[in-house]
């Protein structure tokens, strides 16, 4: 079952759509095996033998009635600094690779630019890079963070592949629709490539390092901010995470502060 | 322990009904993509449906008993031989330490699974056995099987004897087939196409994609018309008619990637941002697992109530009151 909250990618519908899967998994609803929020959906996985549809949907509705109207007002917010190498080799091989075998397209960087009104692809990174993102849920593969920007001057948006990419690259970084991912590992895709972190976000052994958590770098309610870096200082990395070395980026003594949050992005608001 | 001599194309260890509960970190279930001929498997050889047990995909590979062992074969016809000897399918057997058991390639439908009494032990991740290649986890190493892995039994069931058989109307009915009528139920997002698309789905063959495998099954058909929902909407969606704010995708969903409809199997995405007009019922997995490409699809309108009973129908053919 999925219950929809919205159809706006907003801090607001986040909490709430957080705030549900909260509320459903502290209930402890019989018969509810998964609940999977993202944007402005939670993904309620049950089973029919345990509860029928009709009572999941007045017992989903009860809980959405019950919840705080306005989502929490400080929450504690880890900012996390990600190494991105902007028009990289690999998102570049991966589109060309797709362009031969799947679809004639252009390269992405390219395309967003000029349906955003930016001068270039060189001038889209510089906004893509501008703000911090929002880390609304975790899900698709294994760690993988969806993301919206939080500076609304830096709100782009690219429509999805059709059809969707095969492969891409672990540490691709993408957009799709106003969303931006980060591919934990290497999968198919629908999302517009344009950048590459060195940095894993998601280890199936164990190994990150300088986060709670050693398999998965990012949660919900977490910030990313993108550092631009060039070809040599990504390898530099790239060499320390593969020896096992490479600590994360983490700020983890800030209070997001939506109220303030709400009232900045309204003065900046284009 | 089972030694694996020849890997086969792409053989994996699953559990039933594989990682459930960790959507929200990105782990799809998993599990066997045709779970009704797994846990047949699996109750042949007294082990509950659940037990890990082995998914051949197209191409079987080879194995060896290293201690003896009660087990089964299920699913596609591999042209299973032990020893030499060609097996029946859907009936526990008794191999001796050091007996071979060699399949081939599928002669009828595509996936076989073979099951141990006792079950198969691998580590545990995530409350599963089940092998998630994407992430690298489950089953051994997290991969495919490779020559040279040994993968270690649990102790057999007291239950476990060889000459039990499957009913042979609790089989499912794979071999021969190539056209296959398979159940959705409509939604979450039917309502994103134009009335005639959906009559259009719904009336059309749909063929099975060269490009499709555990993650997903791509279709070819015709394209789909849009409702004025998938055209008018905030930018955030993305343009495309078919691309919506990412949500968490059900189990089964019928995704519309731009024109391509690719369904969501056992190891699919959990989250994205493309349109889900219809749902393919857990029900009805089998039929997509045993279907090989080039293969049709008519797609057979059901309620959420009708796929549920259909569920419980196939759950009920899955104990051991189907065995002889």
């Amino acid at each position: 079952m999925l219950v929809e909250l919205g159809n706006e990618m907003s801090l607001d519908v986040n909490f709430r759509a957080q705030g549900l899967a909260l509320a459903v998994r502290q209930a402890a609803v019989a018969g509810v095996l998964d609940a999977a929020p993202c944007f402005a959906t939670v993904l309620l996985h049950y089973d029919s033998d345990r509860i029928g549809y009709d009572d999941l949907q007045r017992e989903i509705a009860r809980l959405a009635e019950t919840m705080a109207a306005a989502g929490p007002a400080d929450l504690p917010s880890r900012l996390h600094y990600i190494p991105a190498l902007y028009l990289d080799p690999w998102t570049r091989a991966c589109i060309e690779d797709y362009a031969a075998k799947i679809a004639p397209r252009g390269y992405d960087a390219e395309g967003i630019a000029a349906t955003n009104g930016l001068a270039d692809a060189a001038d889209f990174a510089r906004v893509h890079a501008a703000t911090e993102y929002w880390v609304a849920a975790i899900g698709s593969w294994p760690g993988l963070p969806f993301m919206m920007a939080l500076d609304p001057r830096c709100r782009l948006s690219a429509p999805k592949y059709n059809p969707p990419r095969t492969v891409t690259p672990q540490g691709t970084i993408g957009l799709g629709g106003s969303s931006t991912c980060i591919y934990s590992v290497e999968s198919p895709g629908g999302y517009q490539i344009f950048a590459r972190t060195p940095v894993p976000i998601w280890s199936a052994e164990g190994r990150l390092r300088g986060v709670g958590d050693p398999m998965v770098r990012l949660r919900p309610g977490d910030r990313v901010r993108f550092l631009p870096i060039d070809r040599a200082e990504y390898d530099w990395i790239d060499e320390k995470v593969k020896a096992g070395a490479y600590e994360g980026a983490v700020v983890d003594y800030h209070t997001f502060s939506a109220g303030k949050y709400r009232t900045w992005a309204k003065t900046v608001a284009p | 322990m089972i030694s694996v001599m020849k890997s086969g194309l792409q053989t994996s260890v699953q559990d039933y009904p594989g990682r459930i509960g960790h959507m929200s970190l990105g782990f799809p279930p998993s599990g066997p993509f045709d779970s009704w001929s797994f846990r047949l498997a699996n109750l042949l050889v007294g082990n509950p449906g659940t037990a890990a047990g082995i998914e051949c995909q197209f191409l079987g590979p080879t194995l060896r008993f290293e201690a003896p062992a009660v087990f089964a074969v299920c699913g596609a016809d591999m042209s299973a031989k032990l020893d030499g000897v060609p097996l029946e399918r859907w009936r526990s057997l008794e191999a001796k330490a050091g007996q071979v058991l060699e399949f081939g390639a599928a002669k009828t439908g595509a996936r076989t699974y073979i099951a141990v009494s006792g079950g198969l032990d691998v580590p545990v991740f995530l409350g599963a056995r089940a092998t998630f290649q994407k992430a690298s986890v489950g089953g051994v190493g997290g991969r495919a099987l490779k020559p040279g892995d040994r993968i270690a039994m649990l102790p057999a069931s007291s239950d476990a004897r060889a000459g039990r058989e499957v009913r042979a109307e609790a089989r499912p009915p794979l071999d021969g087939v190539r056209r296959w009528t398979v159940d959705v139920v409509a939604g979450p997002h039917d309502d994103w196409l134009a009335p005639e698309a959906i009559a259009m789905f719904l009336s059309s063959p749909w063929k099975l994609s060269g490009k499709s495998d555990r993650t997903g099954f791509r279709l070819e058909g015709p394209p789909f018309a849009f409702a004025a929902k998938a055209t008018d909407k905030p930018p955030e969606n993305g343009s495309d008619p078919s691309n919506i704010i990412d949500f968490g995708y059900p189990i089964g969903g019928i995704n519309l990637a731009g024109q391509t409809p690719i369904i969501l199997v056992s190891d699919a995405l959990t989250m994205g941002g493309f349109i889900c007009p219809f749902t393919v019922p857990t029900s009805s997995f089998w039929q997509l697992a045993q279907s090989r490409p080039g293969d049709l699809y008519d797609f057979n309108l059901l309620s959420v109530g009708d796929a549920q009973t259909a569920r419980q129908r196939l759950d009920a053919l899955c104990t051991v009151d189907s065995l002889l």
